[in-house]
């Protein structure tokens, strides 16, 4: 498998979400806490992330049908989103919360909802992008265990050239004594 | 850095206990984890101490400034409570309540460092 272009897809996926400006330096943040002790750790915590936002934007919907005009409602589900946005560096999305914010502040049940909807396409797209790059990056290994491959087929590769070579040995031995000149 | 301090994290979302936790174990803090400002004044009530609390502001049942109210009340002086919010609003919040000192979020692994540093030197 070439794990090589994997991983430059990978690379590719990464810079696209950062140069789109779906991720910023926060999430760089998060994938410096990733370690051999907790391998998965940054797609543990952005399934998490996803988990509480859905949960979040659910319960402002009901909150938007159930409470209208509550603007201070709205406005605490929102922070509480914001908060989770910006610990993960999901700086569309978190755009879009302060973007909601600004609409309670200024009480517009239209832009709020306009917001609403704007965070939502947000939302899905980057949880789709994500999902892709975590799927290239669960096909290339990484690179301990990469490297760790290769350097057994150096040695396996080492080891047959070793053995061919004194195999020639034997079969040329006298031979190639006879035709030595002498010291 | 080496540290073994006792903190408790308290945030309602799982997302940033996650991210936070992990920042703290980074730093080799003993971690202990409250979802509201309720379950991190029972902590202290239950006679656990602590070296440093992070705590998030607006939280359901018991908001951040009003548990470091509390804590404070219960004689804890000593606790370095730093106090974190995406709330642009919320450093006088945690100030006036009797923080130590207020971040907004997120979290950075070079803003804690000297946090923990500065509890350690004490």
């Amino acid at each position: 498998m070439d794990y090589s272009n994997l991983r430059r897809q990978a690379a590719s996926l990464k810079k696209g979400l950062f140069d789109q400006g779906h991720l910023d330096e926060q999430f760089r943040q998060v994938e410096d806490l990733q370690d051999e002790a907790s391998p998965n750790f940054v797609e543990e915590v952005v399934v998490v992330f996803f988990k509480d936002s859905g949960r979040l934007i659910s319960n402002l919907e009901q909150a938007l049908e159930k409470y209208p005009r509550d603007f201070n409602r709205w406005d605490a589900y929102m922070q509480q989103l914001k908060g989770s946005c910006s610990s993960i560096g999901a700086s569309r999305m978190k755009n879009e919360c302060m973007s909601f914010r600004d609409n309670c502040g200024q009480r517009s049940v239209e832009g709020c909802m306009g917001s609403l909807q704007k965070l939502k396409r947000e939302h899905a797209i980057l949880r789709q992008k994500l999902e892709s790059y975590f799927q290239v990056t669960l096909e290339a290994p990484p690179c301990q265990s990469w490297c760790h491959d290769r350097w057994i087929i150096s040695i396996n590769l080492l080891t047959d050239v070793c053995m061919f070579t004194m195999q020639l040995l034997r079969q040329v031995g006298p031979a190639g004594a006879a035709t030595r000149p002498a010291m | 850095m080496t540290s073994s301090l006792k903190a408790l994290l308290v945030d309602y979302m799982a997302v940033e206990r996650m991210v936070v936790s992990s920042m703290l174990r980074n730093f080799h803090c003993e971690i202990t984890l409250a979802k509201n400002g309720k379950e991190a004044v029972d902590m202290f009530l239950e006679g656990n101490e602590f070296d440093i609390v992070v705590c998030d502001k607006d939280m359901p049942i018991m908001t951040g400034p009003e548990a470091v109210i509390k804590i404070r009340a219960m004689g804890a002086t000593d606790v370095k409570i730093v106090g974190v919010s995406a709330d642009d609003n919320a450093m006088e919040a945690f100030m006036s309540a009797g923080a130590d000192d207020f971040v907004p979020k997120p979290m950075r692994l070079e803003v804690l460092g000297p946090m923990i540093e500065e509890v350690i030197n004490r």
